[in-house]
């Protein structure tokens, strides 16, 4: 009787463990670079199978429109047609039979494919080359793949890793070991991952690479720095040089004649993003119902990313504070915006109610220019020196708007974050035209507005650069 | 081979588990029984006493704006009980049927706490907050309607901030600000942009 007990017993805590885990696992994503944009799309667990939103997942990629009945889900992605059935492994890809190796899902409206036929699928409907590299849930399109080679130079050691594309990853230093976190770039394997030195400076380096991206790291023997040359093509890992201890006089000036040219610049220039774009709400928290089935988090991630893109269009560096279904605190985002060093910050929102779009600023006063001089301004006045330039975007942007012919109306309100970002900072809230709520999940209607926000951004940009 | 014996407590515990949770769920609805308010709605009392104006700032979603109607009524006499009259009316206009600011069933205004003649304390109840509709709009109208309405019964105010159910909230409905203290200046500069 007490083994059965003992066995109950961790029975029950077994069915704990698994309940509690289940409850505390990440979500899985799947990061997707391609070159108009780098996001990551959620997965769905559904009978064993591991699927992916179709929205989510081409959306990004081009114009995208879809048309639901019933069990039937109609797509049309830059002018390709593809209809699947909800239960159905067999989807037509541009007048093309194609059977997925499960069933295709529709779920709250929203079509579902296996993620294990990405590769196969998406090449058929977008006409671009893929490479889905599965176990590191890392999905390439087009021509976004990034190659890197590294070469070990003597005299002094140093490793030279050089890259098809400027890249500015994340670097962690440690006591002997360098480690380069490559997030939002491209970055494949060489082919040779492990790589072993026999050096007295470099010992080996090796590429991993997950769904939070790719990594390279080098294990040395010595305390090392590292610098970056020909734009973000080229790293260069090195030994730490000791500073003599009794300088006994002192150095000349450094010359550009004195300069070895083929030493990397320690401090290169490097492109801040123009705009951080603040998807608002996400994860569980919805915002607005807009329709039964349309949550505000949805409409403003896509209007987002749609911003996003057409201000990549207009060569505007631009950064999104989420890619995901995701939540962020208040705090969060502002702080995103404020480590950022972009220009301009804009919440994006949208509501069933109204009519047009509309802007606003902090309803902060404006701070007195001592004030500002301030080296510390509290967390909820931050905006407050930075306020006339929100109201100047907030005015730009709203003269923008007016040749869409929808309602404008810029006005200042109480809304977080806003209170705490020290960049300008507007806020957009997206509303129907007319009566039709559906409306804000149009490509069409998105595009209007977010082709007019970008233009005048585009040519904010271009005054401050002027400047 | 699992035993006859394993198999009994296994189903035992099983049937344990969901007898549990049936029971927590009954103790949960009856929780919420003994400490839900009674669904009053926001019903003004009768007073007595001479007849005064009082100014309501009426938000208006078909034109984002904020209309103002003068009421006659009986007024308590002390500042406080002053201003919550006015507040229970106000909330009465919006439960109506063909209200053009519709707020949930029950909404209400519990207390208004004058910490001094300048600084009031709103607390709401929870049905305010949480039927509330969401979008930046919405909250806004429904702050400075009650920020206004409150000023023209309390000339003195300057600040006021809110409190949900006596404890603070981040956001009214997931946008508007409600945990930090509103400038009554600043709500009418920004009011009039709403006209």
């Amino acid at each position: 009787m007490p083994k059965v007990h003992a066995i109950a017993v961790r029975l029950l805590l077994l069915m704990l463990l698994v309940l509690s885990s289940g409850y505390a696992a990440e979500p899985r994503r799947i990061s997707v670079y391609a070159p108009q944009a780098v996001y990551q799309v959620d997965i769905l667990f559904r009978d064993g199978v591991d699927y992916v939103g179709l929205t989510d997942l081409l959306e990004p990629l081009g114009r995208l429109e879809s048309r639901l009945d019933g069990k039937k889900l109609g797509l049309t992605f830059n002018g390709a047609e593809a209809q699947f059935q909800d239960g159905k492994r067999q989807v037509h890809v541009r007048g093309n039979k194609f059977d997925l190796p499960s069933n295709f899902l529709i779920v709250d409206g929203r079509g579902y494919i296996p993620s294990a036929s990405i590769a196969q699928f998406l090449p058929r409907l977008t006409d671009q080359s893929v490479n889905f590299h599965a176990a590191a849930r890392r999905l390439f399109v087009g021509s976004s793949e990034l190659h890197y080679s590294a070469e070990l130079r003597h005299s002094p050691s140093r490793l030279v890793i050089s890259f098809t594309a400027p890249v500015n990853p994340s670097t962690v230093i440690e006591k002997n070991r360098v480690r380069l976190l490559f997030r939002r770039e491209a970055l494949v394997s060489s082919g040779n991952d492990n790589v072993s030195y026999s050096d007295p400076f470099v010992q080996s380096s090796a590429f991993t690479e997950s769904a939070a991206g790719a990594e390279v790291t080098v294990n040395l023997l010595q305390p090392a720095t590292v610098a970056v040359a020909d734009g973000g093509r080229t790293l260069t890992i090195s030994a730490v040089v000791p500073q003599p201890q009794t300088p006994t006089a002192p150095k000349p000036p450094a010359s550009a004649a004195a300069t070895d040219s083929a030493q990397p610049q320690s401090h290169p220039a490097r492109q801040h993003p123009f705009v951080i774009l603040d998807a608002a709400h996400g994860g569980s928290e919805s915002g607005a119902m807009l329709t039964p089935s349309l949550a505000e988090k949805t409409v403003n991630l896509a209007f987002a990313r749609r911003l996003q893109r057409e201000l990549d269009a207009r060569g505007v560096p631009v950064v999104l504070t989420r890619i995901a279904d995701n939540l962020l605190t208040w705090d969060q985002r502002a702080v995103s915006a404020n480590t950022s060093h972009a220009s301009i910050y804009i919440a994006l929102h949208a509501s069933a109610s109204g009519h047009g779009v509309r802007l606003y600023t902090s309803m902060l006063p404006s701070a007195q220019p001592a004030q500002a001089a301030h080296a510390f301004m509290p967390w909820e006045l931050a905006q407050s020196a930075s306020l006339p330039q929100s109201r100047s975007t907030a005015v730009a942007l709203a003269g923008g708007l007016t040749g869409t012919g929808l309602p404008v109306r810029n006005s200042a309100a109480p809304l977080r974050p806003l209170n705490s970002v020290t960049i300008a900072a507007v806020a957009i809230e997206l509303a129907p035209s007319g009566d039709n709520v559906d409306e804000l999940a149009s490509p069409e209607y998105q595009q209007k507005v977010a082709a007019a926000l970008a233009s005048t951004l585009a040519t904010l940009q271009q005054k401050e650069a002027a400047q | 081979m699992i035993s006859r014996k394993l198999q009994a407590a296994i189903a035992a515990l099983v049937l344990a588990i969901f007898a549990m949770g049936g029971y927590l769920v009954h103790l949960k609805r009856k929780a919420e029984s003994i400490t839900s308010p009674p669904e009053t709605g926001a019903l003004t009392a009768p007073l007595s006493g001479p007849s005064e104006q009082m100014v309501l700032y009426l938000a208006n979603d078909a034109d984002d704006s904020l209309q103002t109607i003068s009421v006659s009524s009986a007024l308590p006499g002390d500042p406080g009980e002053r201003g919550r009259y006015a507040l229970h009316t106000l909330i009465a206009r919006y439960l109506q049927k063909d209200s053009a600011h519709p707020l949930g069933p029950v909404a209400d205004v519990h207390d208004v706490y004058l910490l001094d003649p300048s600084s009031a304390v709103v607390n709401l109840n929870a049905a305010f907050a949480d039927a509330h509709r969401s979008g930046i709009e919405v909250e806004q109208l429904s702050v400075f309607s009650v920020v206004l309405t409150l000023k023209s019964q309390l000339p003195q105010l300057a600040r006021v901030r809110f409190l949900v159910d006596g404890k603070a909230r981040e956001t009214l409905a997931g946008h508007i600000d409600l945990a930090s203290w509103y400038d009554v200046g600043a709500v009418a500069s920004a009011a009039a942009e709403l006209k």
